[in-house]
């Protein structure tokens, strides 16, 4: 058994509004193996997006979350990180895709200069070698011309152009962990399928582990190794992707299975 | 773009033809003329007045002496004042620099004073934020006037060293003239703050909660590129265009302010102008201060698109 990269332990998020707490993940543990991709699959309010939020010890602008339990990556406990050394994490170790790519960029810097700016930060880039960088970035997913698109403002590219902009922010320091927060969720069907190949294909040749978060086992199928079913902020089953497919033990896996529509049977659920 | 400034300069014509006979007719309106104005409490023969009044070419139909001072502006010849005898563009320009390095200093000032405490105010919350818009409130709440008659009352009693309403011209001592207008631009600058405030806050409150700032900090940005690069420069849109626009206002003058200061600017010779009802001065005035406003308009459109790539004209 290899040493996990990521390695979370009994893992809480606790939101705090007006002195009456709301546990949203309560107490989970998993491992991520170097290079694994790992599925995390629940509907919305399962706690998925909470937990994945919490290795970068990410919370929405406003509120007050609190966080327990161990999050180890590489053997250091990310949680008990002071905010300089986190902020070194991020982008640079661990990166995250969002999931709604229409909001996900900031309007008045042309993508461009949203790749630089952590090229900047992270590889220690100047400005020029930055640009190049971030060209040769876009090219890799995908964006045709990327010499001059690499100018072109986030309201100039399509959703999906978008999600592979931003896609190639988060690939650009090359991170042992990609983070996908139902990465697809906001895109048409043909477009998740492209977007899901991209991640497919940058994490075999960057050798990233993938944690890849969503509500839709046909996105799950194909792309991960192992399965963490979520309900109520725990993992209710876990197991390899065919094995979990082919026979769920779980009650709410079965009912989760059962929701995905099927082309191949008659009317109603199964 | 340069379709779009062309057009707005072309619609500036009506709208200004608009305001000059607006103003015209108002003035006009008004009881009493030039000629009692200056006549002033002595008792004066009609035929003395109507003498006045032919001199100045007042007793001619109202829309005759309008076409006539419309064909003089149109070719650039603003009049001559009743009162002093000189054409009027010599006098107007002088007042106009005045008050717009006036107009600059409290801009500043707001913008200094607005975006720190809106800054401070939307990423501190708590105490900060109650303390800034009670701050904020109380400067809303009272007019520009009272705070500068509290500055004049302030200074008068307890720093009389200071002077207050001792104005120096620009070309006798630059660094003299700067000093006597900071008290008079502060007490113009605290009220233009709360507008900048106000915005500021309420933008960097809406774009903190944008997912692209989720982004920004996933990515490992520092604390201070963040605020730079995703906060303030989405937040920066909005209090362009509201900053702009009470900017433009203030370059009219500020009569109030300069009365009680003694700044010889725009606003200051607009009272002058009004109670001696020297027609020719005050169609000036009004003309010139709102092609300054149409101007800010435009300028501040142009400063939108330079904010803000989404927004093209064309």
């Amino acid at each position: 058994m290899v040493e996990p990269l990521l390695s979370v332990r009994n893992l809480t998020a606790t939101f705090e509004r007006h002195g009456a707490p709301a546990r949203v993940v309560n107490g989970i543990s998993f491992d991520i193996a170097p290079g694994e991709a790992v599925g995390f699959v629940g509907e919305s309010g399962c706690g998925k997006s909470v937990t994945a939020r919490a290795i970068l010890r990410l919370a929405p602008e406003g509120s007050s979350i609190a966080w327990g339990g161990h999050i180890l990556f590489r053997g250091q406990d990310l949680l008990r990180l002071d905010d300089a050394a986190m902020t070194d994490i991020r982008g640079r170790h661990i990166a995250m895709v969002f999931q709604d790519p229409m909001s996900s960029l900031n309007p008045v810097m042309s993508v461009g200069a949203q790749i630089d700016d952590m090229l900047i930060r992270h590889a220690g880039l100047s400005r020029r070698a930055a640009r190049r960088r971030a060209i040769e970035l876009l090219d890799l997913v995908g964006i045709r011309e990327p010499a001059s698109r690499a100018d072109d403002h986030p309201h100039q590219f399509s959703g999906g152009m978008r999600q592979r902009v931003l896609i190639a922010i988060a690939v650009s320091c090359q991170p042992a962990l990609l983070i996908a927060d139902e990465p697809t969720t906001a895109l048409d069907v043909t477009v998740q399928a492209q977007i899901l190949r991209l991640l497919m294909r940058l994490r075999r040749e960057l050798g990233m582990a993938l944690m890849l978060i969503t509500h839709d086992f046909g996105v799950i199928a194909g792309m991960v190794e192992r399965v963490h079913v979520m309900q109520h902020g725990a993992i209710v089953e876990t197991g390899a992707v065919d094995p979990l497919f082919a026979a769920p033990r779980h009650a709410y896996t079965r009912a989760l299975l059962a929701a995905v529509p099927r082309l191949d049977t008659t009317a109603g659920p199964a | 773009m340069i379709r779009m400034v062309a057009v707005r300069l072309l619609l500036t014509a009506p709208i200004l033809l608009g305001v000059s006979i607006v103003a015209f007719v108002l003035m006009r309106a008004l009881p009493g003329d030039f000629a009692q104005a200056s006549a002033g409490t002595s008792t004066i023969s009609a035929e003395a007045l109507d003498t006045i009044r032919r001199s100045l070419g007042l007793d001619l139909p109202m829309w005759q002496q309008y076409l006539g001072w419309l064909g003089a502006a149109l070719s650039g010849d603003l009049g001559v004042s009743f009162t002093l005898r000189t054409p009027v563009a010599s006098e107007i320009f002088p007042r106009l620099a005045v008050t717009a390095e006036l107009t600059l200093i409290a801009g500043l000032m707001a913008g200094l004073m607005g975006v720190t405490t809106g800054l401070l105010s939307a990423r501190l919350r708590g105490m900060t934020d109650w303390v800034v818009r009670g701050w904020n409130s109380l400067l809303l709440a009272v007019p520009n006037f009272v705070i500068a008659t509290l500055i004049v009352l302030l200074f008068g009693l307890y720093f009389p060293s200071v002077g207050i309403f001792n104005y120096v011209a620009f070309a006798r001592d630059p660094s003299g003239n700067i000093a006597s207008l900071l008290l008079p631009a502060l007490s113009l600058a605290l009220t233009v703050s709360v507008t900048v405030s106000e915005n500021t806050r309420a933008a960097v409150l809406e774009v903190s909660s944008q997912d692209y700032v989720m982004v920004a900090k996933s990515k490992g940005l520092r604390p201070r590129a963040i605020l730079r690069d995703y906060l303030v420069r989405n937040a920066l849109t909005p209090v362009v265009t509201v900053t702009g626009l009470q900017l433009a206002a203030l370059l009219g003058g500020s009569i109030l302010i300069e009365t009680i200061f003694t700044i010889p600017g725009m606003g200051q010779y607009l009272f002058d102008s009004i109670a001696s009802r020297d027609y020719p001065a005050i169609q000036a005035i009004v003309l010139v201060a709102s092609t300054i406003v149409l101007l800010m308009n435009v300028l501040v459109d142009i400063a939108y698109a330079r904010v803000d790539a989404r927004v093209s004209y064309d």
